[in-house]
């Protein structure tokens, strides 16, 4: 069995999730070979080369790849995948992007969003949300997987030593163009990959008063999340939901301040590793999935919370 | 242009699903289904196509039980002007809707093709991106806005971290995420419109499709429920739990 | 916890108990089929929970603002009666002439609970502008009106209200007297309104009031007085918007509850006069009310309806959620949420076996509004008629009364909590409080259905409906089992009971002895509301049975249905045999007890 597993890359470094991807690679065989497919990537060729339990780099260099267009990693992908048992990608929006044109095109199934490896053709997954996890066997030749990265550990990023091997690019297909990209500018790590993550609700009050998660967050290290009823109250931008319809996450420690845990949310956060409820009302359902409760006022809590940890 | 609009029937949104006791199945008898909040979506930016003169017929198809005509009904008294619905009892994987819809669009001959990014169900997140590849068309998906200028549509896509803006040579695939818009209110009226306009009916045969299920699901189960853990009495407390019990800062 | 359109129960009542395909048959209400009803039911609902119940805790905390004769409402308000307008929903019941859409009133009914159930405070605008578009449809003749008005009203850019009330004339509306004086094709109109619903607000361009007044020739007492329409903003020719009349609110009431919606004091005529226009023909004004009436009675019976469902739903979702004491019997000493606890369950149950039974005698009566006002056959149509209008006080007067015990049930399954406004259970219980009030008390519904409905008719109506009952006992026979023994076994009671109550009342009418009917009305009125109500959740759960044998459609549903109509035959059919005691032996005492006495 040979697992290939396709990087998600920014042409500098490898992206965190990429570690947690090679580490479920691992759990299905131990030949893991990593595709870097990208323009002027060949630091992250050599970034995979290090990292731990890789059996080689493929790398494919060429301005088509320079912004992951899914058509144009698929076909890349396809040249080779008749060379694989299993092909491999973060669930991320990377990943979901062009893995499944990969699994159409060889008509096979694809195994989104894989938490657990039961066995080289057996995985687990979350349906409805999270709210129910389905174990599937998958029955094709080649298995075609996007892994959900808060369900592995990361492998070593170094140890490793596998040699690279340059790949030849496929044509452009042609169909689409990257015009541009606009990160959202914050010095905080992105909610999907973040460690700790600050979260407020309709609790805050006001977009004003999310100021006092911002001091927090930044003395964590940490994302700033919502819930729901803060973004449809207009408190923060849609992208910092956290749930069942925004953004799914798992992070070490989860703080949730002034939510009152609507089923919807928890479908989001409920698999952090500690989850913190601040909320001033006892009853709030929060409480119910809540490692540490704090019945308090937010208001004076946090800024509380953020001196004590200076 | 056409504009094929792709919905699914799904378990509501704020319903709870439970397992079936013999953990074969979510067992969704008797509870409320509804269109995918994606697909409806989908439909409103077809919608809003058509009245920014882009689009010049919206069709609406939907693959499943009879039962679907429902969620069909509900679109096009968003505003489609048609629906087809493929009927079947049997189980539809990814990889199958995407070939019946592949056969829908060569009957049809769409310019372009709207659907949810997933459906809240099994949350695959894959027919979309499948479709495109089958029918050798690009992709837009996650979208986050759509403008259509030419033979080209030029797309706004929530992407992990930020936006990213591609252009997609018509025919085009696009799928929707949650901020593309917001689905309009049913209007009365039309709901009584919705029924005079054409549904047809056709079966997985009729487009020459075997459905096939790559994947076997040998069972579900609910996640483990995590437990209430305990209330601490004040920050210095947490602060302590934090660091020496959990470990965590 | 937000309200969801309990669309299952609504349907079920809709299409086997009102008889939907009854009217399907009718020209006009042939495409309404339940496939249509479903998606409607489904759009409100949806409508309901995202826009309207958001604003209604919210909306009855922050209330109305009154400044310079203007009325500011609360914080979305605007927005969502816009939304509701665009949506095409102020046009549900109105003709399609005029650009409504001609729902019969069974749909309509329950579109209108869905609104209440959401925002009852909110459903007040609508519903009083629909009360005030059928007065222009049914009596006014002027097209020159009739085309300006009424389609600004259906599409819900114009609300309308019903100024009947004055300080000296609530009950009794024949001491009306706000006058109107000619002056060339229109009046100028004098005096003072109270109660007036909705009579002052900023969520439209212009508020269109229906108002009763005396012309200066006019007889008097109820044959004085006429029916004018006088618009808040004079129209032009056009359709376009004038000056502003001169009829102002002068004030907004402070009341227990449905605080979001205004209750304005109106004065008209305080300058140069209120221009209106007469409706109709002059002195008709109370005849033409007298026709709308029961429209108007079955929309606030369906207020005790609509509030007691989202008043279960907030109690039953507390009572799974709260965790509060350990299971009786139990030894494992585990927590439990508290609708474990019996006595809980009782509430719970009785909360949702009698809004069904509400549910079901209102649609019911909806139904009967729709076969009286089309049914091709006199005789058929006739009956209907009879039917209906023995029915609205019952539904009018017991639904409501239903709803102030069911929503005080709601508080009671809360605990301490539910005594605090946050919970919202609070809040259901005062804004319940007005629907036995409003549009006729509670014991003008009874002296209604003891006299005209009941007392001068002989009774004949009354037998009629029993023997539908009776049918239903019949049927009730076919069906083996426990369930069905004790249901057939209440309502036969019940309905032994009422006929006993029934005979007295038409006895004392016939023995000129109104006094004591009166004193019986209000007993009497229950005792009718909980037999005729245990008929139809027999009737539901004849049916549920048959729905199970064939296997069809929701199971739960129906093992619900059929458990749900026991209760209600253990637990509130068990009550008729007493009530009947009080209709016919409690007049004694209350005739007994002089004035001085008490």
């Amino acid at each position: 069995m040979r697992v290939l597993v396709v990087a998600e890359h920014d042409n500098q470094s490898l992206k965190a999730g990429v570690l947690n991807t090679i580490q479920a690679a691992r759990k299905i065989a131990s030949e893991v070979v990593v595709l870097v497919a990208g323009h002027e990537a060949s630091s992250v060729a050599q970034a995979a080369a290090q990292v731990e339990g890789v059996s080689k780099v493929l790398h494919a260099d060429a301005a088509q790849y320079a912004h992951a267009l899914a058509e144009n990693i698929a076909n890349l992908v396809l040249s080779i995948a008749k060379e694989y048992t299993h092909i491999l990608t973060p669930a991320s929006t990377f990943g979901k992007n062009f893995l499944p044109r990969v699994a159409a095109l060889l008509d096979v199934a694809q195994v989104s969003d894989v938490i657990q490896v039961v066995d080289a053709d057996t995985f687990v997954r979350p349906i409805y949300a999270g709210n129910v996890l389905a174990t599937v066997k998958a029955t094709d030749a080649i298995k075609v997987l996007t892994i959900r990265t808060t369900g592995f550990d990361p492998v070593a990023a170094t140890g490793g030593s596998a040699a690279i091997e340059s790949l030849a690019a496929q044509a452009d297909s042609g169909l689409a163009s990257f015009v541009e990209q606009t990160l959202t500018k914050s010095s905080r790590p992105e909610l999907g990959a973040a460690k700790i993550i600050v979260s407020g609700g309709r609790g805050m009050g006001s977009s004003e008063n999310f100021a006092i998660l911002e001091a927090l967050a930044d003395k964590l290290g940490a994302a700033i999340g919502a819930s729901r009823a803060a973004v449809d109250a207009g408190y923060v931008p849609n992208d910092y939901q956290v749930g069942q319809t925004g953004k799914i996450v798992a992070p070490q420690l989860y703080i949730a301040v002034g939510i009152s845990g609507a089923i919807q949310h928890l479908a989001g956060m409920k698999d952090s590793k500690v989850i913190v409820a601040i909320n001033k009302d006892e009853e709030a359902p929060i409480f119910q999935v809540a490692d540490y409760g704090l019945v308090a006022d937010l208001f004076t809590a946090v800024p509380e919370l953020t001196q004590a940890l200076s | 242009m056409k504009i094929l609009v792709a919905v699914k029937r799904v378990v509501d949104y704020n319903v709870k699903v439970r397992v079936k006791s013999d953990g074969s199945d979510v067992d969704i008898a008797n509870v409320k289904m509804s269109m995918n909040p994606f697909d409806e979506i989908a439909v409103e930016e077809a919608i809003r196509l058509q009245e920014a003169g882009i689009a010049t017929e919206i069709i609406l198809v939907s693959l499943g039980v009879k039962a679907c005509q429902d969620i069909l009904r509900t679109g096009l008294a968003m505003g489609g002007d048609r629906a087809i619905l493929v009927e079947t009892d049997e189980e539809i994987q990814p990889l199958s809707a995407a070939k019946l819809l592949k056969a829908v669009v060569e009957k049809e001959q769409p310019k372009m093709v709207i659907l949810g990014k997933q459906a809240i169900d099994d949350d695959a997140n894959q027919t979309g991106q499948m479709l495109a590849a089958l029918l050798g068309w690009g992709q837009a998906t996650f979208a986050s806005k759509v403008t259509v200028a030419g033979e080209q549509a030029t797309v706004i896509r929530e992407i992990d971290g930020g936006l990213e803006t591609i252009a997609v040579k018509l025919p085009v695939v696009v799928t929707a995420d949650l901020r593309l818009n917001e689905p309009r209110y049913v209007k009365l009226p039309n709901i009584m419109k919705a029924k005079k306009k054409p549904l047809d009916v056709l079966t997985p045969a009729d487009l020459g499709v075997n459905l096939t299920k790559n994947l076997v699901t040998l069972k579900v189960q609910e996640p483990p429920v995590r437990k209430a853990g305990v209330k601490v009495a004040d920050v210095q407390s947490l602060v302590d739990k934090l660091k020496n019990e959990a470990k965590v800062i | 916890m937000s309200y969801h359109a309990p669309t299952q129960d609504m349907l079920f009542v809709i299409n086997e108990l009102a008889g939907l395909s009854e009217l399907n048959a009718f020209e006009e209400y042939a495409e309404i089929t339940p496939d249509v009803v479903e998606s409607i039911l489904e759009e409100a609902g949806k409508f309901a929970t995202d826009i309207l119940d958001p604003i209604n805790h919210s909306g009855d905390k922050e209330g109305n603002q009154f400044a310079n004769n203007a009325v500011t409402t609360a914080t979305g308000f605007k927005e969502a009666y816009a939304q509701f307008a665009e949506a095409g929903w102020t046009g549900v019941a109105s003709s399609p002439d005029y650009g409504g859409q001609g729902l019969p009133s069974l749909v309509s009914t329950a579109v209108a609970e869905i609104w209440k159930s959401a925002n009852m405070a909110f459903s007040l605008c609508p519903m009083l502008t629909q009360g005030a578009i059928e007065a222009l449809m049914h009596h006014c003749s002027d097209e020159s009106i009739r085309s300006v008005y009424l389609p600004k009203m259906i599409e819900g850019t114009w609300t309308g209200t019903m100024n009947l009330t004055e300080p000296s004339a609530g009950s009794d509306l024949s001491a009306v007297r706000s006058k109107a004086v000619p002056e060339g094709d229109h009046y100028r109109l004098y005096g003072q309104k109270i109660f007036i619903t909705w009579g002052e607000h900023d969520v439209a361009e212009n508020i269109i009031h229906l108002v009763l007044a005396r012309l200066p020739d006019a007889p008097e007492g109820v044959k004085g007085i006429s029916l004018f329409v006088v618009p808040k903003f004079l129209v032009n020719a056009d359709g376009s918007l004038g000056a502003r009349n001169d009829a102002y609110c002068v004030s907004i009431e402070h009341k227990l509850g449905i605080n979001a919606s205004p209750t304005a004091v109106i004065a008209f005529g305080d300058n140069e006069g209120a221009l209106g226009y007469m409706v109709g023909e002059p002195n008709q004004g109370l005849k033409y009310m007298f026709t709308m009436m029961n429209h108007a009675r079955l929309a606030v019976g369906l207020e005790g309806v609509a509030i007691s469902e989202r008043a279960y739903q907030r109690a039953l979702a507390y009572a799974k959620d709260r965790i509060q004491g350990v299971e009786i019997g139990s030894r494992t000493g585990q927590k439990v949420a508290i609708i474990k606890h019996p006595d809980v369950r009782r509430m719970l149950l009785t909360m949702k076996s009698v809004t069904e039974a509400t549910r079901a005698v209102a649609y019911y009566g909806a139904a009967l509004l729709d076969k009286a006002g089309h049914e091709p056959d006199d005789a058929v149509r006739a009956e209907a008629q009879s039917q209906v209008d023995l029915l609205i006080p019952v539904v009018k007067g017991w639904c409501t009364e239903m709803g102030v015990e069911l929503t005080s049930l709601g508080i009671q399954v809360h605990g301490g909590m539910g005594y605090i406004e946050e919970t919202g259970a609070a809040q259901h219980f005062r804004d319940a409080r007005i629907a036995t009030i409003y549009e006729g008390t509670t014991g003008i519904q009874a002296n209604d259905l003891v006299g005209r409905k009941v007392g001068l008719d002989k009774g004949v109506a009354a037998q009629a409906l029993f023997v539908k009952i009776k049918a239903t006992l019949a049927d009730l026979e076919t069906v083996h089992g426990d369930d069905f023994a004790v249901i057939r076994q209440g309502l036969s009671t019940g309905l032994e009971a009422l006929t006993t109550a029934t005979a007295w009342i038409v006895q004392q009418y016939a023995e000129k002895n109104p006094q004591a009917a009166n004193a019986s009305s209000v007993a009497y009125l229950r005792l009718f509301g909980y037999v005729v109500g245990g008929w139809q959740m027999a009737r539901a759960a004849f049916i549920a049975q048959q729905k199970l044998q064939q296997s069809s459609g929701n199971h739960a549903f129906f093992e619900a249905k059929i458990i749900s109509t026991r209760f209600y035959a253990d637990y509130m059919l068990s009550q008729a045999a007493g009530l009947s005691h009080a209709v016919t032996q409690g007049s004694v005492a209350i005739l007994a007890m002089s004035d001085e006495l008490f």
